[in-house]
């Protein structure tokens, strides 16, 4: 699924420039702890969250994730939109829930980009 | 809807003690990690869905009065935190899908935020 | 080269008054570029005493939206597509250019910045503006397409000289012949800088991609600095720091700090097991994933900790031969654990 799909599906307003929508997201994620992003996503995810702290970006920059929905119209800081931009990391907000998005990415055939990981093991 | 449809359907592990889940029914879902947000978000009666497993989380069902938590991706769960759980009736499930897809499904069948 | 299309970027998206006012990141290439690096010199001109019906044949030949007017070497005018819509819509297409062309002229200087350019489309509503030289003279034609496209040019320069370095530095263990090479890279990491951190992982990571590592090798690295970067911020009395040795074969990341020291190395390891305040936790740190995500995504993790001194992690990951930095040779290959 394109960016540009996506975006239009969350309602989401785009929030960093010069940001690339034709990318292909191959799945998504919706997480709020880092680690569990670090360990489960798989590249080219598209990440859906409620932290919206410098952080998140560094942890998609690590993981290879494509780029992030902020839930619940949060807005990071200027220095988060800078990192991102300056990463290439698409930034979007979203009004709606994680509930609510998840649902509807879900609902439009987006697949869970996160291996299963066995803690027991 | 009621939980013990959802738990069919999604194929959910109780790790609480069993009851009779057909009287439960979630009025409504909710998703998230952190929790101030689940605080300030989540409504009585609803269904929460996380991948936190950490002893916390059972107050807040407690004091929201949620229908159940849901806890993904197989994330370890104390013995400690189900004791915590039986002793304030909070029913703890579980599955190995991550919360997108357990959000997803819950959503197809029928459950939305509010 | 000038048409309507050019208003459009490559992306297809419209480059239009509000972004020209509200540009961020390529607002240091609109500072940086100067109106006569980007605007267009090959100039389709016209004369006050043509016939608007052949400015028609002329625009549509060339394929542009307008042009600027001369009378001799003076810039007297400028004809858009909109004047001859005028024109055609009074059925009037036998008058002079002279009669439906702005005279009003505003002009940008060559060596001003593209911003300056940004600034007057938006202040007086017009698609291009003709640019003169210091004495008046007509020198060339910007529009909105000609900053697009030299943003985009400059950023593509951007993404070459990147594509540069990683040529250089992915050949530096061939051009540099030893028994056994060795590229160390040391970060200071303070603590409670929740901010900068990651700024040391993101560091090795684009360096081990410029020194050639596959997009998988440098995730992984990437990912198990990245955690241990944050341990350091997180749990330590005094920051620590973090050391990369890179060798074709294997890279060893090391992070080490002062204080307090790990009670329990086993229990610490245990997916779940956090001494993370709840502070942290709201942040997304501290659940207590981050050694047992390491453990998995390297090949080698060793911890050792001693209570009240200090904690070292080191990490390696080996590198297949299909994986290695630079040609290795047969030496190489061997990863001697006495030379450490």
């Amino acid at each position: 699924m394109k960016l540009t799909d996506i975006t239009r599906l969350v309602e989401g307003n785009l929030l960093t420039s010069d940001s690339n929508l034709d990318w292909e997201i191959r799945g998504a994620c919706g997480a709020d702890l880092m680690s569990d992003v670090l360990a489960a996503i798989q590249p080219d995810a598209i990440l859906l969250t409620g932290l919206c702290n410098p952080q998140v970006v560094r942890t998609a920059q690590m993981a290879d994730v494509r780029a992030i929905i902020f839930v619940r119209g949060k807005r990071p800081s200027q220095e988060t939109i800078q990192l991102a931009e300056q990463e290439n990391i698409p930034l979007i907000s979203s009004a709606y829930g994680m509930f609510e998005l998840c649902g509807r990415l879900y609902q439009a055939g987006l697949p869970s980009l996160e291996v299963n990981l066995d803690c027991e093991e | 809807m009621n939980l013990q449809t959802i738990m069919d359907e999604l194929g959910l592990t109780c790790l609480t003690q069993g009851r009779n889940f057909t009287t439960i029914t979630p009025t409504s879902g909710y998703a998230s990690d952190l929790l101030s947000c689940v605080m300030a978000g989540a409504k009585s009666d609803g269904l929460w869905v996380t991948l936190q497993a950490h002893l916390n989380i059972i107050a807040i069902a407690a004091l929201l009065e949620l229908s159940a938590i849901i806890i993904t991706e197989n994330a370890q769960v104390e013995p400690a935190v189900v004791q915590k759980a039986n002793e304030q009736g909070v029913t703890l499930l579980a599955t190995p899908l991550s919360t997108f897809e357990v959000v997803g499904k819950l959503w197809a069948l029928g459950l939305r935020a509010d | 080269m000038s048409s309507d299309q050019e208003l459009y970027g490559r992306r297809g998206r419209v480059v239009t008054d509000m972004d020209a006012k509200d540009i961020t990141r390529v607002e240091e290439l609109a500072y940086d570029l100067k109106i006569q690096e980007v605007m267009t010199r090959d100039l389709v001109v016209a004369s006050p005493t043509m016939k608007m019906r052949e400015m028609l044949e002329l625009l549509r030949n060339r394929r542009i939206s307008g042009a600027p007017v001369l009378a001799g070497d003076k810039l007297v005018g400028i004809l858009s597509l909109e004047d001859l819509v005028r024109a055609m819509s009074a059925n009037d297409l036998d008058a002079d250019v002279d009669k439906y062309m702005a005279k009003v002229l505003i002009t940008v200087n060559g060596y001003e910045s593209l911003v300056r350019a940004l600034e007057t489309f938006t202040r007086f509503k017009v698609g291009r503006l003709p640019v003169t030289d210091e004495h008046g003279k007509l020198i060339g034609m910007i529009t909105k397409g000609d900053i697009t496209r030299g943003i985009l040019l400059a950023i593509q320069k951007d993404y070459q000289e990147e594509e540069v370095r990683r040529y250089r530095a992915s050949h530096l263990f061939e051009d540099i012949v030893s028994d056994r090479t060795t590229i160390v890279m040391r970060y200071n990491i303070k603590k409670d800088n929740f901010l900068l951190g990651g700024n040391a992982s993101s560091n090795i990571k684009r360096a081990l991609v410029r020194l050639g590592a596959t997009p998988q090798i440098a995730r992984r690295c990437g990912i198990a600095i990245y955690e241990a970067e944050m341990n350091l911020i997180i749990h330590t009395t005094h920051g620590g720091r973090i050391k990369v040795e890179i060798e074709p074969q294997q890279i060893i990341m090391t992070a080490s700090d002062d204080g307090p020291g790990i009670e329990n190395v086993d229990l610490a390891v245990q997916p779940g097991y956090s001494t993370a305040t709840n502070e942290v936790r709201e942040m997304g740190f501290g659940a207590g994933m981050g050694l047992f995500n390491i453990k998995r995504i390297v090949d080698r993790m060793e911890l050792t900790s001693t209570l009240g001194q200090g904690t070292r992690l080191r990490m390696i990951i080996f590198l297949e031969r299909n994986e290695s930095l630079g040609e290795a040779t047969a030496d190489q290959t061997s990863q001697g654990e006495s030379a450490e």
